[in-house]
């Protein structure tokens, strides 16, 4: 009957539906993302803060983490300059062939990384198409930490690229265009206009290539061959580590990696005035 | 003192003198000839005009007209298939935007937005690399020809739309254009703002005294702006000239229509008259260049009408018929009639074809054509008139013009723009 209201959603004040749901949502994070993210920090530190510091400050561990930093942050430097120079010429210029060009540059994160790390080894290895030509110049590409920075520019290849063309593609010409009246010259305008406007999507879109680049295991471990101290990254140190059955070492880093992630979202999630271009 | 200042920017002491009349000397902007095409899209046709030193040339014309691509054709953004481009006698046709030193304010006024309004401003000077003293020094006087010294720090989204415009101009004005193109410059405004910053322009640019090309398709705009105006329909010039001429003495349909409103009827020239269905009005002079029999219309502006229930009319105005008041409105400052002239088809004559009718840009079918009639407040007030009385109608003021629909050229060209 019409007349009958249910009492449960419709008490005046208080909406019980509001915070079952909240609740609901939160019960259902709990065992999937916020408490395997707990377990880190309350392993982590269970046997005192000194056993974690002494397993972050080992050698090895402090090579692998530095080793992802910089490797993640040459394949985030190449992938933003690239990204935005494709960019610019494919919502600037048409011609034959550029939808597949865009799909093209979008494919590497349909690819599972462990395919990617395969491809490369397949083209740099001592056996691959262009390995072989290297190889008796005494050129190794593979299990070097330029095979990393490879495989991290392969897998994040699309990320700078996604967030920066749609902000190119919405820039009103006008702005390009009032510059080129004015007397600037085309790089003039780049670096003055185009550039300035496209501040936020470039730190955006840096950011998430550093954050994807840092947490790269698939294709890392195919081409880099896993050797401690030489091209072992974070993410390989946690494996081995943990292979090894060292929990506690595995379990300081990747507290580090971790607090990296979370420092790069939570400028990503703070920043966002900032960020958003107009 | 202003101004003083800004002549020193300038460089160009010599041209305040100059009126629009003397367009044939001191000609700062020319286009000859041009034509331009998009895909199939014949968007220019033979585009040819002057624009003087100091002068305000208004390019008015509907949405499609093609007056934006002469626009950017000018300024360089976009190319011309055939015809040049010169500015103070050089040929730039083939020279970038960057090279030709045309000022152009956007409609969205395109200001910078991570540079304050100093910044934008001083744009076109850092880029050319002069001196930070220079540039600060033509940037104050130019934030003070603008009025916007208390807004100097602000970014262009905390400026009101009639600022970022002086921005826009006053970012122009830095590198000391050789011409600026206003493009719809009062479109993102409402109206109260138009009038008032069409005012403001109109001041500033006799201040700086730099020729400028405005593209509306606001007649009211252009009649205020305009040294000259050049009206644009479908690619073509229609006329170009002063407001009065356009306004007064329109060439074409077009042009009498566009600019305004006008009351049209299809008549024949016979022995310095029109004659229009069973009327006739003497017009010695407006038909001097009409053969009898040619087929013309008459076109007449609202104002030009006059009204009298005695059958007297004034001196000035010449007898056309008698006709009856169908309607009065009020509309502020005047007041609008519609009157249905006793005017009937006229019959061809046995075996011609019927060359011509009586027409009126309304749709209604009675006998009798509505024409609009709109009267000065004191002369309505003194003049009382209602509806349905009869009143002889005068004009004092006419144009006739060719029936063009019937010339083969004519007709031509009309299909051509039905086709587009």
């Amino acid at each position: 009957m019409s007349t009958k209201l249910s009492p449960l959603r419709h008490v005046r004040g208080f909406d019980v539906v509001r915070p079952l749901s909240i609740a609901t949502m939160i019960a259902i994070m709990l065992p999937l993302v916020l408490l395997p993210l707990a377990s880190i920090f309350i392993f982590g530190t269970s046997k005192g803060l000194d056993s974690f510091w002494k397993s972050i400050t080992a050698d090895e561990a402090v090579f692998a983490l530095k080793l992802s930093l910089v490797t993640s942050f040459w394949a985030t430097a190449f992938n933003v300059v690239f990204g935005l120079f494709a960019a610019y010429v494919l919502s600037r210029y048409n011609f034959r062939g550029r939808n597949a060009v865009i799909i093209i540059i979008s494919l590497p994160t349909a690819i599972p990384t462990a395919v990617a790390g395969f491809a490369l080894i397949l083209l740099w290895g001592p056996y691959g198409v262009l390995g072989r030509f290297l190889e008796p110049q005494g050129i190794h590409v593979m299990l070097t930490a330029w095979a990393i920075i490879l495989a991290n520019i392969f897998v994040t290849f699309p990320l700078a690229f996604g967030v920066i063309k749609p902000v190119f593609d919405t820039m009103s010409r006008s702005l390009e265009e009032a510059s080129a009246t004015i007397g600037a010259t085309r790089w003039q305008t780049f670096w003055h206009v185009t550039l300035p406007s496209l501040r936020g999507a470039i730190v955006t879109g840096a950011l998430l290539t550093f954050a994807r680049a840092l947490g790269e295991f698939g294709s890392t471990i195919l081409v880099s061959g896993n050797l401690a101290m030489q091209t072992q990254t974070a993410p390989l140190y946690i494996y081995t580590e943990f292979q090894n059955n060292h929990v506690p070492e595995a379990n300081a880093v990747a507290i580090v990696l971790v607090l990296l992630s979370f420092g790069i979202f939570s400028v990503l999630f703070l920043a966002r005035d900032w960020l958003d271009t107009e | 003192m202003q101004s003083g200042e800004f002549k020193t920017i300038s460089g160009d002491e010599q041209k305040a003198t100059e009126t629009p009349q003397q367009a044939t000397h001191g000609v700062a902007a020319s286009v000859r000839a041009i034509s331009k095409s998009f895909k199939k899209a014949r968007v220019l046709e033979d585009i040819d005009f002057d624009v003087a030193e100091g002068e305000s040339l208004v390019l008015l014309g509907a949405s499609g007209s093609g007056k934006t691509t002469i626009l950017r054709i000018i300024a360089g953004l976009e190319e011309p298939d055939t015809g040049r481009v010169i500015l103070h006698g050089k040929d730039v046709t083939e020279l970038p935007a960057r090279e030709r030193g045309v000022g152009v304010i956007f409609q969205s006024y395109a200001l910078f937005p991570r540079m304050n309004v100093e910044q934008n401003i001083g744009y076109g000077l850092r880029i050319r690399h002069r001196a930070r003293r220079e540039i600060k020094e033509t940037v104050d006087g130019l934030i003070e020809l603008v009025g916007l010294e208390e807004h100097r720090k602000k970014y262009p989204s905390q400026l009101s739309g009639g600022q970022q415009q002086r921005v826009a101009i006053a970012r122009t004005l830095a590198y000391k254009p050789q011409v600026l193109l206003f493009d719809e410059p009062f479109g993102a405004l409402d109206a109260q703002m138009r009038v008032r910053l069409r005012r403001e322009i109109h001041t500033l640019l006799k201040k700086v005294n730099l020729p400028a090309i405005f593209i509306t398709h606001d007649q009211e705009e252009a009649l205020e702006l305009g040294d000259r105006i050049a009206v644009l329909n479908a690619g073509r010039l229609e006329q170009i000239g002063t407001p009065d001429e356009v306004y007064n003495r329109p060439e074409t349909e077009y042009v009498a229509t566009f600019l305004g409103a006008a009351n049209l009827l299809l008549g024949v020239v016979n022995d310095e008259t029109v004659e229009i269905g069973t009327a006739s009005i003497p017009a010695q002079e407006e038909a001097a260049r009409f053969r009898d029999g040619q087929s013309v219309k008459l076109v007449f502006r609202p104002e030009d009408v006059c009204l009298s229930l005695t059958g007297r009319l004034p001196e000035a105005c010449r007898r056309l018929t008698n006709g009856v008041i169908e309607e009065i409105s009020f509309v502020g400052a005047y007041e609008r009639l519609m009157v249905r002239l006793d005017l009937v088809a006229r019959q061809a004559t046995e075996g011609a074809p019927p060359l011509y009718n009586v027409t009126i840009n309304t749709p209604e079918k009675r006998t009798g054509i509505p024409i609009i009639v709109t009267r000065p407040k004191p002369e309505a007030a003194a003049n009382r008139l209602s509806v349905n009385e009869r009143v002889a109608v005068g004009l004092r003021a006419f144009r006739v013009l060719p029936n063009y629909t019937l010339a083969s050229e004519r007709a031509g060209r009309i299909l051509d723009s039905n086709k587009r």
